[in-house]
């Protein structure tokens, strides 16, 4: 294939990528929401209880809120929510279930894998999930068994591609 | 290079956009000539050592008013332009 081709694009679930030291698969049915304004207010009406996580924090598979931004998160649960989009009482709602999609990299060549992809001290921490992941925006949680990217759904082919070559 | 967003903290260089130098558009539009406009777009101080720059943290697109010393690279300040 040339290539100035387009490459076929992968799924958006199931296993991404398969190398000798790690995968990286695309968990199905996940709920996204990115919620802007009053976050507090915009999370106990959606997913009371969740936490909210900054750089590189574990991720429960129960809900959870990953920050962007002082005013801005992405909010993930087991399952679409069906929010209603749009504006109240401070916050706002957008439904991004398929707008945005799930990395989980997982296995013992999991540390090299980030250490490639990302030059942020997370040891140091940061109120923000967001950082730079190969170029590419995405938001960086810790998982049991390696790392997940939360990238907006149009990057997700080109950031598989450059997991195949990491 | 390290640079610092007020909300972040310290990340890569690389999650920033260099903005420009923060100086005051001419007003009124329809009254600024070409002369005017060109300067306001092109003409910069760039000055050697301290300076007042405006930058985009792409992460969380905080737009942030640093004081740096271009010599060094060494942030002298840097304020966000939102409220905390
Ligand atoms: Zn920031």
């Amino acid at each position: 294939m040339r290539e100035t081709d387009w490459a076929p694009a992968r799924l958006i679930e199931g296993t991404l990528v398969a190398r000798p030291g790690f995968s990286a698969r695309a968990p199905a049915g996940l709920g996204r929401t990115l919620v802007s304004g009053d976050l507090a207010a915009a999370l106990a009406a959606l997913a009371p209880g969740a936490p909210v996580l900054g750089l590189y924090e574990p991720a429960p598979k129960t809900a959870h809120a990953l920050r962007i931004a002082r005013d801005r998160a992405l909010v993930v649960t087991p399952a679409p929510i069906g929010a209603e989009d749009g504006w109240r009482d401070g916050w706002c709602a957008t439904t991004v279930d398929d707008g945005w999609a799930t990395i989980e990299v997982e296995g013992d060549g999991a540390p090299s894998v980030l250490m490639q992809g990302c030059a942020a001290d997370l040891a140091a921490g940061s109120p923000s999930a967001a950082v730079l992941f190969a170029g590419f925006r995405v938001l960086l949680a810790r998982t049991p068994g390696g790392f997940s990217l939360h990238v907006e759904r149009p990057w997700l082919e080109a950031l598989s591609t450059w997991l195949d070559g990491a | 290079m390290l640079l610092f967003c007020p909300f972040c903290g310290p990340r890569d260089e690389t999650e920033f956009h260099y903005l420009g130098e923060p100086k005051a558009r001419p007003e009124p539009a329809a009254e600024v000539t070409d002369a005017a406009w060109a300067e306001y777009l092109y003409v910069n101080a760039n000055p050697r050592g301290e300076a007042r720059e405006i930058w985009l943290h792409r992460t969380c697109m905080d737009v942030l008013v640093m004081t740096r010393d271009t010599a060094t690279n060494a942030t002298l300040s840097v304020e966000s332009s939102r409220p905390a």
